[in-house]
């Protein structure tokens, strides 16, 4: 069985043989074999041995992945073929070039546009604060801004669009 | 002693003070906001107070509130914890005159040090050495650039209300005195509503070494040593030590003495830090008073055995230091790391969020300060300190490796951490041989990313988990036992 997972921006082909054994399984990873076994210690809780080598780590489902823990570094994983397709870009990942979401969940603090305003690319629109850390939001392009769906004091997340800018008809300079 | 005591903070601070109060037999008041009302230290504290939205305005910078609170449950004290208001003179003048006791200095003590500049003055009149620099702040730019001239380039140019880093320039040239002079005045005029600025020179890679003092109402100070705390991000430390790899024990005296000189010459009471910068020619000069518990207080106590917060509670009861200066014997080496909600791949960006999964570390010479909980939502509102874990032993070889073997085994998943960039600096060789300068994560760290070698093994764990569990969340029922894969794999072939 072939499973294509997506960690950072890697999603190498990765095949699960099974054993004799039922509890281990035979992986293979581009030229890389693995022989493992693993007992499972609790709901989200696993001891694996690769090679001869042990390694705790845990298991949690997340939205759209699961995030894996080992040796204090923590993972999302997330399965390629099960990826939403967003809009915009076919293959998906990239967002609608036009539209403007916030990189973590937070808190608007300031909008320094309004709709009809034409924007340059790299201008600040919506300054949102998380954590005491205030972060200016820019236009990822020229154009006018044609939609503000937040408003002051509004808790916003990623994939939330604040604002959305449309290219201006005729102007390809 | 106090009987009842408010704690006007929240997280791993309120936590841990409520935990000494418990042991001395004083009733804790907690206090909380709305994105905190399933917080651990409102679980933990014999009661609570509920003070209104999540916005800091409305909850724990809001001095009425507070103060009504303690007055309301019968609290005799208020701890202010660290952050918040806890350096804020308004608010301990109010807790004074409402006839609360507030565990800290008293509050023209925290007004003069809380100013730049009278600060200088003091220690400077008490014979304390500070960094070549102005005394008194200024508007006027031909002044300034004199004045520049004088202390010689590089200058450090701060605005005289300033604070994180707001209305600081660097100058390393004449010709971009005047620039860097304007723009930093406009933006300390719009963020502090004062434009006037002041000039320091600028040292060249050095140390933050810091000295934690005690001092009592009957006019004893001691000091309980220093802390190294030059790793640092965005100008807020992420890992400190001590004792400080780079003292030898002259240092250490000449820099304990300096520090309660500060302490003295400022009327000091309760617990404070001396901050000084440490050049690489081994001269030390003062940087500002803390008037408040440090956030990494616990690496003091882990050396000299005492409770902080313990201390600060008799002191505020007015009772006497209870040991004298030679008493006081640190042993062993401490390290602590700050576990933050961050992401350290992408410039340490916030990361709130719910904690899916939060497995502590244990064993010998481990602590860790932790406010949240699995499952916990970490707001967005506030700092995004997780918890502080704190290794000690022997020395500090010993600690390090420690650390490194606690912050292995720590897990946390949900949000992002700094987990994995701390094992990356604690086995780096420029840390392991105590070469640490404020400017260390800019200089080696720069453009950390998490290793990627484990990244098979962790693809491995996903397969198997599915394999394990692979209706857990897409049927919405968690199976009974843990079945193998064969008995659920259905119909699928290899």
């Amino acid at each position: 069985m072939k499973y294509r997972l997506k960690v950072g921006e890697d999603i190498p082909d990765l095949h699960v043989f099974k054993t004799e054994d039922p509890t281990a399984l035979r992986f293979t990873a581009g030229d890389q074999e693995y022989d493992v076994s693993y007992k499972v210690l609790g709901e989200n809780h696993y001891r694996l041995t690769v090679d001869g080598k042990s390694t705790e780590a845990f298991v949690v489902r997340g939205d759209h992945g699961k995030h894996v823990v080992v040796k204090g570094s923590s993972f999302f994983v997330q399965d390629a073929d099960e990826l939403p397709q967003r809009r915009g870009k076919p293959g998906g990942g990239e967002e609608a070039p036009g539209e403007v979401t916030p990189p973590m969940p937070a808190v608007v603090v300031r909008i320094m546009v309004k709709e009809g305003d034409r924007v340059k690319k790299g201008q600040g629109l919506v300054v949102v604060t998380a954590m005491k850390m205030e972060t200016t939001l820019a236009a990822p392009r020229d154009g006018l801004v044609s939609k503000i769906n937040t408003s002051v004091h509004a808790k916003v997340a990623p994939g939330d669009i604040l604002v959305e800018i449309e290219e201006e008809a005729g102007n390809h300079e | 002693m106090f009987s009842k005591v408010l704690i006007a903070n929240r997280g791993e601070i309120a936590l841990r003070i409520i935990r000494t109060c418990r042991e001395m037999g004083i009733a804790t008041v907690a206090v909380y906001s709305e994105a905190d009302a399933l917080a651990l230290h409102v679980l933990e504290a014999d009661e609570s107070v509920f003070l209104g939205e999540s916005e800091p305005s409305e909850s724990y910078l809001n001095i009425e509130k507070l103060v009504a609170a303690a007055k309301n449950t019968g609290a005799e004290a208020v701890h202010p914890g660290y952050g918040f208001l806890a350096e804020n003179p308004d608010f301990a003048e109010a807790c004074e005159a409402s006839g609360l006791t507030f565990v800290g200095p008293p509050s023209k003590v925290i007004r003069d040090l809380g100013s730049k500049t009278v600060a200088r003055r003091i220690m400077t009149a008490a014979g304390v050495p500070v960094i070549p620099g102005m005394l008194d702040a200024a508007t006027d730019i031909d002044l300034l650039f004199m004045e520049a001239d004088r202390i010689g380039y590089p200058v450090l140019v701060k605005a005289v209300a300033g604070g994180g880093g707001k209305g600081m320039r660097i100058v390393s040239r004449q010709d971009e005195f005047q620039e860097a002079c304007l723009s930093a005045m406009g933006e300390a005029e719009k963020a502090f509503g004062n434009g006037a600025l002041y000039l320091e020179k600028l040292l060249e890679s050095p140390r933050h070494v810091e000295f934690q003092i005690l001092a009592d109402q009957q006019g004893h100070v001691v000091h309980l040593y220093e802390r190294e705390c030059s790793i640092q991000r965005r100008h807020q430390k992420i890992i400190e030590e001590t004792p400080s790899p780079a003292l030898n024990s002259s240092l250490r005296d000449a820099m304990g003495r300096a520090a309660v000189s500060a302490a003295g010459a400022s009327g000091y009471v309760n617990a404070g830090t001396v901050e000084f910068l440490l050049d690489p020619s081994g001269s030390f000069y003062f940087l500002e008073v803390n008037t408040r518990l440090q956030v990494e207080h616990p690496i003091t106590e882990m050396t000299t055995g005492l409770d902080l917060v313990r201390l600060q509670m008799e002191i505020a009861a007015g009772s006497p230091l209870p040991f004298k200066q030679e008493e006081v014997l640190p042993r062993g080496h401490a390290i602590e790391c700050r576990i933050y909600a961050e992401d350290p791949e992408n410039n340490f960006f916030p990361s709130p969020g719910v904690v899916l999964l939060h497995r502590e570390p244990a064993g010998p010479g481990i602590r860790n300060d932790c406010g949240i909980y699995q499952g916990f939502r970490i707001p967005v509102e506030y700092d995004p300190i997780i918890s502080k874990l704190v290794a000690a032993a022997g020395c500090r070889d010993e600690a390090i490796r420690r650390m490194i073997r606690a912050l292995e085994g720590y897990a946390v998943a949900g949000v992002r951490t700094t987990i994995p960039f701390l094992i990356d600096v604690l086995k780096s060789q420029e840390f392991v041989q105590g070469r640490t300068h404020t400017d260390f994560i800019e200089r080696h760290f720069g453009e950390w990313t998490q290793k990627r070698e484990n990244a098979d093994l962790v693809r491995m764990l996903y397969v198997i988990d599915e394999l394990c569990f692979p209706k857990r969340t897409a049927a919405g029922v968690k199976l009974a036992g843990i079945p193998t894969p064969w008995q659920t794999l259905g119909g699928w072939s290899l």
